[in-house]
């Protein structure tokens, strides 16, 4: 896909100010964004260089949204993306907001598949950085429910 | 009327299900399973949901993942295709009790033609002729070689759940049934879920051909022709074509009747295929029915110029049945050759992974039904089903020489398939003079018939 750099100046220009602000907010690690194909990801431990990946290619179509298309960064690793175990209408825990906190194991939602709740446990201790459905959705199996990232046990 | 449909099936079938569904104004939804993500019929459809995993147990075959995929994306009905829950009973139950129309016959007609021991009674009574066999399942292996000794050695014993060539075995004398009868029992049964079996004479140098019939609500009976399937290896069809040639005119039309009014009067409904074996007499002996689309549809699609799925997908919305029987025209020749992932020179071995070439061939009367595309993954999960090619001609020569240009245009790379054996089947007298029988490919083997095929370009 063409780089265009120009384009990607003027996205990091607006973007990267509101993300600062929303970053020191919410207190999370990092936060991601995506427009126009293009995912800008500003990381606390170091604000002045906000990494812009290169645009993503589209996502296959039906399929669980692209994630990030650059190599895996210790960021990468603390964020986790939870995933549906089921075809079916979703409900989220009441800790399942931006900013809730989850522990390892727990109960963060459940698909109704023809009656039956199928649960969704967490596999990490997290907070919640970001959702990617809400209670009542329709959703696929593996489906990115929402996002957690993990923080150091002692922060829970 | 039916306004949404999910297609809860893979491959070349997901592919044709979605073109009927967009030919007839009807939404559709492709469901699919993880290992299918970049499969063509994903690609393509407006809309695709995940149903599950790989292992078809837990998407595919999963009924309640697949209902709960067309609730989630607002479906009205499912299409289950062919194989997979296509023919399950509880399946269509439970998709009608959800208010979803089953594109297929509804729960109490699959029950009803669900075993085949009694479906044979059922259509026995209806007038169809039948293979002299047991009287419905045998209750244990006593009773199995009380009946086989009255019907004569060799008899075929076969799983009454079964079906597309699965359990089922040639048992040749009585010691034969003393030594397997409990291990056909309990590979039914880990198969199909039920041990029951059943035993027919085994018919040698018999054709295989089929009755395309369709049937709407209220009764009326319609049949589309035959298909013959009799080029098999290990009972699985390679290669089908319309009309038979083991059939005089004049038993094709008493014939054909005969099982049209017989399926409509036994209370079936929709779409579906009744089997025979024709053996030497030239008679036809009824043996099954299939209650779905078939692979080989294409080939009747050809020659009667009926869009077979669109028929079934309005039959199953309650239409009445859209054309009468005279107005089912059956013209020349039409064959089919089911191009699949598998290695003729080493045992048909399957094969998987990434293709990568990919060139379909083309031309007038020649049709290409598949899901393939450059840099697409085979899964090593399912079927091995690449493509189908089906080829038109006024007469069985023009469409056999249509055949060997079209086949000699196909190329896929990086898969082993079965082109080259197609090719060699074309050079092969019996398969030309149109008395292979389904002992054939037994008799010559495949090697044999491998190295006719004129060699391609260096």
């Amino acid at each position: 896909m063409p780089h265009n750099t120009e384009r990607l100046g003027e996205l990091l220009d607006s973007l990267v100010p509101v993300l600062v602000e929303r970053l020191h907010e919410t207190g999370l690690g990092e936060i991601e964004i995506e427009r126009d194909g293009a995912i800008v990801r500003v990381r606390a431990e170091d604000l002045g260089a906000p990494v812009a990946s290169a645009p993503a290619s589209a996502a296959p179509r039906g399929g669980v949204p692209a994630a990030a298309a650059s190599a895996p960064t210790a960021a990468d690793e603390r964020r986790h993306p939870v995933r549906s175990t089921a075809v079916g209408f979703v409900k989220l825990a009441p800790d399942i907001h931006v900013g809730g906190k989850v522990t390892k194991g727990s109960l963060v939602a459940i698909v109704d598949v023809l009656g039956v709740a199928v649960e969704v446990r967490a596999d990490h201790a997290g907070i919640v950085a970001k959702l990617r459905c809400a209670t009542g959705d329709p959703v696929e199996y593996g489906q990115e429910l929402f996002l957690l990232e993990s923080v150091g046990e002692g922060k829970l | 009327m039916i306004k949404r449909v999910l297609i809860a099936n893979r491959g070349e079938i997901a592919l044709r299900i979605l073109r009927a569904c967009r030919q007839l104004g009807i939404e559709a939804v492709v469901a699919y399973s993880e290992a299918d993500r970049e499969s063509r019929a994903v690609l393509v459809a407006d809309e695709a949901i995940c149903i599950g995993p790989a292992d078809a147990k837990r998407s595919y075959l999963s009924a309640p993942a697949v209902i709960s995929a067309a609730l989630a994306t607002g479906c009205d009905a499912i299409h289950p295709g062919y194989g997979f829950l296509s023919e399950n009973a509880s399946f269509a139950e439970a998709a009608a009790a959800h208010g979803l129309t089953f594109i297929g016959p509804s729960a109490d007609v699959l029950e009803r033609f669900e075993s085949k021991a009694e479906v044979r009674a059922l259509l026995a009574k209806h007038g169809l002729p039948t293979i002299p066999g047991s009287d419905g399942v045998v209750a244990d292996e006593a009773a199995a070689a009380k009946a086989a000794a009255k019907i004569g050695y060799p008899v075929i014993l076969k799983a009454s759940a079964g079906g597309g060539g699965r359990g089922m075995r040639v048992i040749q004398s009585a010691d034969d049934l003393t030594q397997l009868f409990s291990l056909c029992t309990q590979e039914a049964q880990a198969a199909f879920g039920d041990g029951s079996l059943y035993i027919e004479k085994y018919l040698v140098d018999t054709h295989h051909v089929e009755v395309q019939i369709a049937v709407d609500k209220s009764g009326t009976a319609l049949h589309f022709g035959e298909r013959d399937c009799s080029v098999q290896r290990r009972h699985q069809k390679l290669v089908e074509e319309s009309p038979s040639t083991a059939l005089t005119p004049k038993v094709r039309e008493e014939f054909l009747a005969r099982a049209a009014k017989a399926i409509g009067a036994a209370g079936y409904r929709n779409l579906g295929t009744l089997e025979f074996l024709v053996g030497p007499d030239g008679k036809p002996y009824f043996i099954e029915i299939n209650c779905r689309i078939q692979v080989e549809h294409p080939v009747t699609e050809m020659v009667t110029g009926v869009d077979l799925v669109a028929l079934q997908i309005r039959l199953a919305a309650g239409e009445l049945m859209p054309m009468t029987q005279a107005e089912v025209e059956r013209r020349g020749h039409a064959i089919e050759f089911r191009l699949t992932a598998e290695d003729p020179v080493h045992e048909f071995r399957p094969q998987a992974g990434e293709i990568t070439t990919f060139r379909s061939p083309s031309g007038p009367w020649v049709r290409f039904d598949s899901h393939l595309y450059a840099g697409y993954e085979v899964p090593p999960y399912y079927d091995s089903l690449l493509a189908k090619l089906i080829v038109w001609g006024n007469t069985r020569e023009e469409a056999i020489a249509r055949s060997r240009a079209a086949l000699r245009e196909v190329e896929i790379g990086g898969v082993e398939t079965t082109r080259d054996f197609f090719l060699g089947l074309l050079e092969t007298p019996s398969f030309l003079n149109g008395t292979a029988t389904t002992g054939m490919l037994d008799a010559i083997g495949t090697a044999d018939i491998l190295a006719t095929a004129p060699k391609a370009r260096a």
